[in-house]
């Protein structure tokens, strides 16, 4: 017997509570919203980047068979629904009729397959899709995935938005990597990349919205598109993206600082968005090394910190004190075994450290040279200073200390955002963890936690698995979260019924004359 | 003359030897490498190896130092792993844009440069002296990115007069090119200005002392006369090789301003390069500005030599 998970009601659901607002506003077509971004997205090939930057433009040209909803669960995008076997090791996703790509071909079975099978080779999280055995197209609007083992989580790896697993054309699905035509079947199509200057895509007119879905909901739901175009702009210099928006020739600056916020909230033509939680802010240790080796050295510093200190100099006027490794009102969200968060207590960590091996040596904290980590940095040296821990900061570029990083040696400590992963959920959050990947040193309790995840079916056991997981986090300190921090985003008043998200949607929104 | 120039022709082939090897050895100088851009901070080293793999990053390096010096020998730059195309058409196209920049800056720095500087030189000493020679050291003090900045804050937010940034082909729209360079151009201009008008004023006082400045005067010419056509050639041959250098460092400092304006010009694309560890670009554009400085030099030592013959008998 197989049993249907009729993911579509849920969709329902959740789409009209996500639209209930602004849809009574008066819509109109046409216009170009021009949204200035940090920087260029290193590729349009949705499959082969998990950079946020290129998410941000992707997601309006592609669409996956399962996209999040506003709560980051799985909803069915181009799938129409699936059906699990018994076992838990067969789906099989009926793929809706009638979608079209943009350049006129329809959707088929074929396509599917096709662009699953390049995401195996060469997506940049490959690793998404390593419990598909065969991948088959059963008819030619039906595709049949067979796993090797049962995954929980596997309609959570299909919809990730990460590197998303983007389904194109069949022929360009055949194509490697960064050699596609732009060619989706999303909201918008591709018009111009013009390297270090913009993008351009424009609304596709025969795109066939999801008959299933009301309203905006998430990454997924009903992509009514009002815009004629949109252009993201790159723009790497804070203070020009600025002056772009007051002067009118940027309508959404897709991140702003908090003094710039500031000084545009009394502006009755701007709007300030506060993207609450965008992030955690993360201070690793590396496991592979004394004295971060050492459980008792790492208990101390996790209850010397101050975090809100931290997190008030390193995202003044944006965060949340949360010691939760989820966001808020994400469906396995809980407080359960976070008691040790935050302690701020330099006594009881200097009592912690004179019981571990710490001799006074020089630590290396590296980081790279983005303003909010390197603050982070400074205020845990400073803190730490405190309780008699000697640190060098070691501030580099992102490329230099993202490699480091990963290396059993030359750091200690480590600083930056979690964005993405809390958003798509426990496994996500887990996974940077398992086979000590970023501690540099396997943790047992961790990796045995994440694989009884994986094969746990039952949303109760797996809700208890996480506790148990984030419980071990602060027990062992293998980690500290420091709070949650968020983004600012800055609009005209003329962008009607835009609400933030995780990438800034252009489906749903309109410009007033 | 022949002589001369084969020295200098021999020189430049040595730098550029010199710079090919720096060039290449880049891989081993920066740390990190490009699957940073495209992969975000919970990316495993497997997906990183995987992905190095896909661009090819894997080979032995030698392997590659080999492939490195074949390809530019035949005049290839490479193959951008982010642009996903020639380095060569990449830097092609984007020259034109800053091309145009440092050139409108060029003329501009030069103009006003010269101009201050006999203002200065005649007015040797006097309070308009003492406020050019202010405004120069200004010039030179002040950071372009700040001036940039300021710029953009008065002519474009406050008096909406002129775009922010961006770039305006010339064979689209010349008003719409002019607008769009008027603001990154000056703003360019500015340190040069400073620069040049320092030397103008220096050569052009050491030409006022002269005998035959003295005779123009005593035929009965307008100073005006004087200072122009007796003076000035005479005063050019150090401001020429001022301005070789200043032509050389327009191109240096068009690296940050396309940044602060958002210029899609030769600078960019190396610091974009140099941000994502995008090695072909980074190689074949530090290459191809070393090509350009060279150039620039052979040019003025040419000129020099031609206009003051002392130059070639050394």
């Amino acid at each position: 017997m197989k049993r249907w998970i009729d993911v579509g009601l849920a969709a329902l659901g959740a789409a009209i509570i996500a639209s209930a607002p602004g849809t009574a506003l008066a819509q109109r077509k046409g216009g170009d919203v021009v949204i200035a971004i940090v920087q260029a997205p290193p590729s349009l090939d949705a499959q082969v980047t998990s950079a946020q930057v290129a998410r941000n433009v992707t997601l309006h040209i592609y669409e996956t068979l399962y996209a999040r909803d506003e709560k980051a669960k799985p909803v069915p995008e181009l799938a129409e629904g699936v059906k699990i076997s018994e076992d838990g090791k067969t789906y099989v996703f009926p793929i809706r009729r009638g979608v079209k790509f943009h350049n006129g071909k329809d959707l088929d079975a074929n396509d599917v397959v096709a662009s699953l099978e390049r995401y195996r080779k060469v997506g940049a999280s490959a690793a998404l899709l390593n419990a598909v055995d065969t991948i088959r197209a059963t008819n030619s609007h039906e595709v049949t995935i067979a796993l090797k083992e049962t995954q929980s989580i596997f309609l959570d790896n299909l919809s990730s938005p990460r590197a998303p697993i983007a389904i194109y054309p069949a022929e360009e699905a055949a194509k490697p990597a960064n050699q596609i035509n732009y060619i989706g079947t999303g909201p918008f199509r591709f018009v111009e990349y013009k390297p270090d200057s913009h993008v351009k895509i424009a609304r596709f007119d025969g795109y066939v919205p999801n008959p299933n879905a009301t309203g905006r909901d998430g990454l997924a739901g009903k992509k009514e598109v009002f815009l004629d175009s949109v252009t993201f702009r790159f723009m790497p210099e804070a203070g020009a993206r600025n002056a772009a928006f007051e002067a009118g020739e940027v309508q959404l600056l897709e991140t702003a600082d908090g003094p710039t916020a500031k000084r545009l909230e009394s502006n009755k033509n701007t709007v300030i968005y506060k993207v609450l939680p965008f992030a955690f802010q993360v201070i690793k240790f590396n496991h592979a090394q004394p004295p971060t080796s050492d459980v008792t050295f790492r208990l101390a510093v996790q209850a010397a910190l101050d975090m809100e200190e931290v997190m008030a100099i390193s995202y003044p006027d944006i965060y949340q004190m949360d010691g939760a490794w989820l966001y808020p009102g994400a469906p396995f969200y809980t407080n359960e075994g976070v008691s040790k968060y935050n302690k701020a207590d330099l006594e009881a960590g200097k009592a912690l450290l004179a019981k571990s091996g710490y001799k006074g040596e020089k630590l290396t904290f590296i980081v790279d040279n983005l303003r909010a980590n390197m603050d982070t940095a400074t205020v845990v040296q400073q803190r730490l200073k405190d309780i008699g821990v000697n640190i060098e900061l070691s501030v580099a570029d992102w490329p230099t200390v993202s490699k480091a990083g990963f290396t059993p040696t030359g750091w200690h400590f480590w600083t930056h955002g979690y964005g993405i992963e809390p958003y798509e959920g426990p496994a996500s959050v887990m996974a940077p963890w398992v086979n000590g990947t970023s501690q540099q040193k396997r943790d047992e309790t961790i990796d045995r936690l994440y694989a009884a995840l994986n094969s746990a079916m039952d949303e109760r056991k797996a809700r208890q698995l996480f506790v148990e997981f984030q419980a071990h986090m602060y027990d062992d300190a293998v980690a500290l979260k420091a709070g949650n921090y968020g983004l600012f985003q800055i609009g005209t008043a003329k962008l009607k019924n835009f609400t933030p998200y995780r990438i800034p949607r252009m489906w749903g929104v309109w410009l007033e004359q | 003359m022949v002589r001369f120039l084969a020295k200098r022709l021999a020189g430049a082939v040595v730098v550029l030897a010199i710079v090919s090897l720096l060039s290449f050895a880049i891989i081993w100088l920066v740390p990190g490498d490009p699957t940073a851009a495209f992969l975000d901070a919970s990316a495993t080293p497997e997906q990183a190896e995987r992905l190095r793999r896909e661009l090819g990053l894997d080979k032995p390096i030698l392997l590659q130092m080999l492939e490195w010096y074949s390809r530019i020998l035949r005049g290839d730059l490479g193959h951008s792993i982010l642009l996903n195309r020639s380095v060569a058409a990449a830097i092609l196209e984007r020259l034109p844009i800053t091309l145009s920049l440092a050139g409108v800056a060029l003329v501009l720095a030069i103009l006003a440069g010269v101009a201050a500087g006999l203002v200065a030189a005649v007015n040797h000493n006097r309070w308009l002296d003492q406020t050019v020679m202010t405004a120069a050291l200004f010039g030179l003090s002040v950071p372009d990115f700040w001036l940039g900045i300021m710029l953009i804050l008065l002519f474009s937010v406050k008096l909406g007069a002129l775009p922010t940034g961006g770039f305006v082909p010339l064979d689209e729209d010349p008003v719409g090119w002019l607008r769009s360079i008027a603001l990154p151009a000056t703003t360019l201009a500015v340190i040069q200005v400073g620069f040049i008008a320092r030397m103008t004023r220096a050569s052009m006082l050491e030409v006022l002392n002269q005998d035959f400045m003295r005779t123009a005067d005593a035929k009965g010419l307008t100073r005006l006369d004087v200072v122009l056509r007796h003076g000035l050639p005479n005063a050019l041959v150090p401001i020429l090789t001022v301005a070789g250098i200043v032509a050389g460092a327009l191109l240096g400092g068009a690296v940050i301003i396309e940044q602060v304006f958002a210029i899609p010009g030769v600078g960019r694309l190396i610091i974009g390069g140099i941000l994502s560890r995008d090695y072909p670009v980074i190689q074949g554009g530090l290459l191809f500005v070393a090509v350009i400085y060279l150039g620039v030099n052979l040019v003025v030592d040419v000129l020099y030599a031609a206009i003051d013959p002392r130059v070639r008998l050394q």
